[in-house]
């Protein structure tokens, strides 16, 4: 491979990690860099519930140890958010200032939790679940056997909520068109699914639309629908599913719909950027459309992919397998999107 | 002065001092200079001048240097410090530090002087700490037996310049005129009354005194320095002499070759002390300057 | 060390107020019970920019050195900080500013430099200085509150610092200054903080009213005053010159005088000559100046004069490294000059000791009339620690020789004594009028170059000094650790003895059998404690700040017993894990025990 070339990838969750020790097998003489807003090396997002089992140290967290950064002659920036990408110069800048170039730009900045705009005025009062530091801040919002009202329900929440009844807590979940997000299904599976969460110990509320939130003594919170009626809860979770998160791509000269728009190879149209994991949305020759992959595993195995690309493959990414929900032998909710 | 004058002799002088009560300033030592130095008439002129300006020997300290010279102290009744080669002037400077009611002489020879301690005689004169500084000068280095010192003529032939001194000899006038020292006379070790009166005044000065005093070596230098050579050369400085004026000091001084006897130059500001009380009295206000 | 033992370090320019911060921030945790100890690093050459750097160790237990890595790393300026990013213990705290005014290459920001176990911590310090004081000089203010914030330390504590160092300024700019202070330190508290390090409060009862922030050369200062020295004089040498300027003020304030002289050699024969007149004389210098000086030393020695000269030393030899610290100059200091001229040498080992040491040189010097040598070195010098002063000045007066109402006849300022200790009288004195000279001389103070003379007098400048070693106050040597037999002793001095200590306890603590003595009083050497530690240990080791082994050749050679040397000279103070990993070295461990 030729030496010097400055690989950047942006996004350190899985896709990213993945990404950056492929290239670093395949090129050893590059240089490397991996961008994070995160102040904390890599851990899996999907590891996140643990913290409710007694994993409050994020040391005990961590997917690798700090050091395999140093190990493989990575650079990691974290804290560092980037602005805005000049797709023609190939630099990229931080919001501190510092102008960055590339010869390769990997985009796998994820998404972002997505909110209905009725409750984004309330969002001071809900607890978000993304990072360590939401988790904490969860943890220490909800008392023994205190109650968390999920909202919308997507496969992370839900994730989540196996964990919370697991460890003592009461789980409400408002279920809506968000409940089970991003898989696609009907009604009559939607049911069956809500059903087997309920007999799992979830308290189901359907039907209704929450239109605010309220602050309150005790128990913390208060979610209110349409209808004016009211659940109480110690922290309110809204899971609505995600949105890539691309702002700073704006201005890149890079086609974009909701995400980054990326042939199979995960190639976007600028010659020198790739995209991966839930920020990018992948053409289908089949489907006729770009369109969004998720799932941990899918996730990796883009940014893995995308990097072998970015040294010299030409692999495809398989869009076409979609992942299944069901119920296992035991009556529980089981998807593939939480297959690591 | 046109008489060469003899030399003087240790059994005739301690005649004089017995008949003169001026015992209490010499020590017990008897001087190690050669018979007919010049030196001895300056241990002479020092004592008698501490007799005229009342100076008990208790309250007079002599420091010194190395040299011939700066065997004085030995030889005077007070307290002594013969100190460094060439640092007689910064122990001075301490002694009179610490006290100021001391009387702080400072003596030393030529080499002691010019040669070694040539650095730290502007400083002390700048300073004006109120010592007085005398220096015998004779033109050559007699202790380690006569080899050339800054102030030997050109021409000399020592052990160290067998092939003739070249270096020009320094001015030490115009330099302790140029260095501000606030006194400066010059007397002649063969005209011992002039000699005590000079040292008188300049011990008597407030501020640093410098008493250059011209003297042969009458073992090692036969030939330029003889009491006869410097008789003939020496001269009163003019009647009219100003010795509030700068210039007309330094003009003086530069006449080399028929050496002035008498005050070149004096004035008065305050002494090194002076500005200490000031400094002390400002830190004590709290008074910093700006 | 149990407990909080954190070490920060601040890093920026000399115009970012670096220094002022480190400032700020350890008078602030003495004053609240912590102890402390710190080291400024200022700029090498005479730019007004150059890099500083202010390292604060705070613990509740006393430490004895700084730590290698350092917790908490704040940065005021990039460029100069980045270097020094590494020095951060995994899972410590780097704090920067993230929004610089321009665009800035790719490096030129520390966060391209933080290691991927250090935890970085951003915030806008300049625009939040700008935002609430209408400039971005507080800019450091906001950072160290930002510090405070994130360390859940005392509000409180902090205005009352910023209140005194300001006190003597408008008002107003102790306002603007808490202002600073208070914005950054909402930031801080607001922040979700993820390192390990923690800021446990001082344990109940922790009283730091009376504490003090002193550096050695500061101490140093502060123990001449209290020892009511009359005079200084000096010349500027890097390290010493604080102590100098430091005179300079308080001197005057109580009719004390200090003079610059024109040279080392001017500044100690003043001293000599202020001693002569019966002053407390001292001056201050390093190893260049000392060289200077030593021919004066020797006078001192012969004339037995009293004079106190403090050096602090710095590499070497010649110009050497002046801004780096070093012990190179113990032979110096012991033996230098012409002739046998043995003087009193104290080596002081950390910021009290100079206190101590400076304050109680007059006495050994009066009372043993003869030159008394304080060595120190840039690193004691410099570095800060929490000094409780006593209350009641703890050195004895000034002792006046009184040669009045002697019988007539000459004074015999050198007569021999059963203790080597002459009578005494200075200028002004009545009945004690003698010369004093550099020559041999006999008890009159007359030259004097008899055989039997020379002899006589060489052994009374000698055997005078051996009661000195068991002068009562002063702490001339002393054991730490263990007590009784031990495998490995370690054998130190001056500044490096904080790190011996650090790695002793450290050795002692993975069950090292080990010990460890200190040094202070280096001429004449206190055989009388040295040698039974040497035989109360298997092996005794000898850390130093020198290449030659100074220490190890002048205890080895005086009690012809072996040692193990260790001779480090980077300009660096020792690491503890230098001098650890040698006694580990040393030591029989388990595995040799399992052997034999």
């Amino acid at each position: 491979m030729s030496a010097g070339l400055h690989y950047v990838v942006i996004g350190a969750g899985s896709a990213g990690h993945g990404a950056v020790t492929t290239l670093r097998a395949r090129d050893p003489a590059a240089r490397i860099t991996l961008v994070t807003m995160s102040r904390l090396p890599f851990y899996n997002r999907f590891d996140l519930p643990r913290y409710f089992r007694g994993t409050t140290d994020w040391r005990n967290l961590l997917a690798v140890a700090p050091q395999i950064y140093d190990e493989l002659a990575i650079t990691l920036r974290r804290n560092s958010r980037v602005d805005e990408i000049d797709g023609r110069a190939r630099t990229l800048t931080f919001s501190h200032k510092e102008v960055v170039g590339y010869d390769k730009l990997l985009v796998c900045t994820g998404g972002g939790g997505h909110l209905p705009e009725v409750l984004v005025e309330y969002k001071s009062l809900m607890h978000g679940f993304a990072t360590f530091e939401d988790a904490t801040r969860v943890a220490r919002a909800l008392p023994a056997k205190g109650r968390v009202i999920l909202l919308g329900g997507d496969m992370i929440g839900l994730d989540l909520a196996r964990t919370l009844i697991d460890t003592g807590h009461r789980v409400t979940l408002v279920a809506g068109e968000f409940t089970f997000w991003p898989h696609r299904i009907d009604a009559a599976k939607r049911a069956e699914l809500l059903a087997a969460l309920s007999r799992a110990g979830v308290d189901v509320v359907t039907g209704r639309t929450p239109v605010a939130i309220e602050a309150a003594a005790k128990p913390a919170r208060r979610v209110i629908f349409e209808d004016d009626s009211a659940i109480a809860g110690d922290v309110v979770m809204p899971f609505f599913g995600s949105m890539p998160l691309v702002d700073f791509m704006l201005g890149a000269g890079v086609d974009m719909e909701r995400g980054i728009l990326v042939d199979p190879r995960l190639k976007s149209s600028n010659e020198s950027i790739w995209a991966a994991g839930d920020v990018c949305q992948i053409w289908s020759d089949e489907l006729k459309e770009y369109r969004f992959l998720h799932g941990w595993k899918n996730v990796r195995l883009m940014g893995e992919l995308a990097a072998r690309n970015m040294t010299g493959a030409a692999e495809e990414f398989d869009v076409t397998a979609d992942f299944a929900i069901g119920i296992d032998a035991s009556g529980h909710v089981q998807s593939d999107f939480w297959e690591q | 002065m046109n008489e060469p004058l003899k030399p003087v002799y240790l059994d005739e002088k301690l005649v004089e001092i017995r008949a003169d009560g001026h015992q209490d300033y010499r020590s017990k030592a008897l001087p190690t200079w050669c018979p007919g130095c010049g030196y001895f008439s300056m241990a002479e002129g020092f004592t008698q001048s501490l007799k005229r300006l009342g100076r008990e020997p208790e309250d007079v300290v002599v420091v010194s240097g190395i040299g011939c010279a700066s065997r004085f102290p030995f030889f005077i009744n007070a307290y002594g410090f013969h100190t460094l080669h060439g640092r007689t002037l910064p122990v001075a400077t301490g002694v009179k530090q610490a006290n100021d009611a001391l009387t702080v002489v400072a003596v030393g020879g030529d080499g002691d002087a010019f040669a070694i301690g040539g650095g730290h005689i502007p400083h002390a004169a700048r300073r004006n700490v109120d010592i007085t500084y005398m220096v015998f000068d004779n033109g050559i280095y007699g202790l380690t037996k006569g080899q050339t010192s800054p102030t030997s003529v050109l021409g000399f032939t020592t052990p160290t310049t067998p092939y003739a001194n070249g270096d020009e000899p320094l001015n030490p006038l115009m330099m302790l005129l140029a260095a501000k020292a606030s006194w400066v006379g010059q007397a002649y070790a063969g005209n011992p009354h002039h000699l005590t009166d000079m040292m008188a005044e300049a011990i008597a000065h407030r501020g640093f005194s410098y008493l250059h005093i011209l003297s042969p070596c009458v073992t090692f230098d036969k030939t330029t320095r003889t009491y006869k050579n410097l008789g003939m050369m020496v001269r009163d400085l003019p009647a009219d002499h100003d010795r509030r004026n700068l210039m007309a000091a330094m003009a003086e001084a530069t006449k080399v070759d028929r050496p002035a006897l008498g005050v070149f130059y004096e004035e008065e500001r305050p002494t090194l002390a002076d500005v200490m009380d000031g400094i002390a009295e400002r830190a004590r206000k709290g008074i910093a300057a700006e | 060390m149990t407990g909080t033992d954190v070490q920060f370090a601040i890093c920026g320019s000399a115009g970012d107020g670096t220094i002022a911060a480190g400032d700020i921030l350890k008078r602030t945790m003495a004053a609240m019970g912590y102890k402390v100890i710190a080291f400024d690093i200022y700029p090498a050459e005479i730019r007004g920019f150059g890099k500083c750097i202010s390292r604060v160790r705070v613990s509740i237990e006393q430490a004895y050195s700084l730590k290698r890595r350092s917790d908490v790393f704040l940065s005021l300026n990039d460029a100069h900080a980045i270097p020094h990013v590494g020095e951060v213990r995994d899972f410590g705290a780097v704090v920067y500013d993230d929004a610089p005014i321009a665009t800035i290459p790719e490096g030129a920001h520390i966060s391209a430099h933080i290691r991927p176990a250090q935890l970085p911590y951003g915030a806008s310090f300049r625009q939040i200085s700008d935002k609430v004081t209408g400039n971005a000089r507080a800019r450091n203010l906001v950072a160290l509150g930002y510090l405070a914030g994130l360390y859940g330390m005392p509000r409180d504590a902090f205005h009352k610092t910023i209140g005194r160092k300001f006190a003597t300024k408008a008002a107003s700019v102790t306002q603007v200054n808490v202002r600073a202070f208070d914005a950054g330190y909402d930031a801080g508290a607001s922040v979700f903080k993820l390192d390990d390090v923690v800021m446990a409060p001082p344990p109940v009862g922790a009283d730091g009213s009376r504490a003090q922030m002193m550096t050695g050369n500061g101490a140093t200062v502060r123990g001449l005053l209290d020892a009511d020295i009359d005079c200084f004089f000096g010349y500027p040498i890097t390290p010493a010159t604080s102590i100098m300027e430091r005179l300079a003020t308080d001197l005057p304030k109580r009719g004390g005088r200090m003079l610059q002289t024109e040279d080392e050699i001017s500044a100690i024969a003043a001293t000599i000559g202020a001693g002569y007149a019966g002053a407390r004389a001292a001056t201050a210098t390093s190893g260049p100046g000392l060289a200077l000086m030593t021919e004066m030393m020797g006078l001192g020695v012969i004339a037995e004069v009293p004079s106190v000269t403090i050096v602090s030393q710095r590499g070497g030899p010649s110009t050497g490294l002046p801004t780096k610290t070093e012990q190179s100059d113990l032979n110096l200091a012991v033996y230098g000059g012409s002739g046998d001229a043995q003087r009193i040498v104290l080596a002081p080992t950390n910021v009290e000791g100079c206190y101590r040491c400076a304050g109680i040189a007059f006495e050994l010097a009066e009372k043993f009339q003869t030159p008394v040598i304080v060595l120190i070195d840039l690193y004691l010098s410099n570095r800060y620690e929490t000094v409780i002063p006593p209350e009641v000045k703890p050195f004895a007066p000034k002792a006046i020789p009184d040669a009045a109402g002697r019988s007539s006849g000459p004074f015999k300022r050198f007569a021999f004594t059963d203790d080597g200790l002459s009578p005494r009288a200075i200028p002004g004195q009545n009945g004690g009028v003698h010369t004093i000279t550099g020559l041999e001389h006999n008890e009159l103070g007359r030259p004097a170059d008899q055989a039997d003379n020379h002899q006589r007098m060489s052994r009374k400048r000698h055997d005078k000094l051996l009661a000195a070693t068991r002068h009562p106050g002063l702490t001339v040597a002393k054991r730490f650790g263990r007590t009784g037999k031990v495998d490995v002793g370690i054998l130190g001095w001056g500044s490096t003895f904080g790190e011996i200590l650090e790695a002793m306890y450290a050795a002692e603590r993975e069950g090292i059998s080990c010990s460890a003595m200190k040094v202070v009083m280096l001429s004449p050497l206190p055989v009388h404690l040295i040698e039974p530690f040497f035989d109360d240990c298997r092996i005794v080791l000898v850390p130093e700040l020198n290449h030659e082994g100074q220490l190890a050749h002048l205890v080895s050679g005086t009690l012809g017993r072996p040692v193990v040397r260790l001779d480090r000279v980077t300009g660096a103070p020792m690491e503890v894990d230098t001098i650890l990993a040698e006694i580990r070295r040393l030591a029989l461990g388990p595995a040799a025990g399992n052997a034999a």
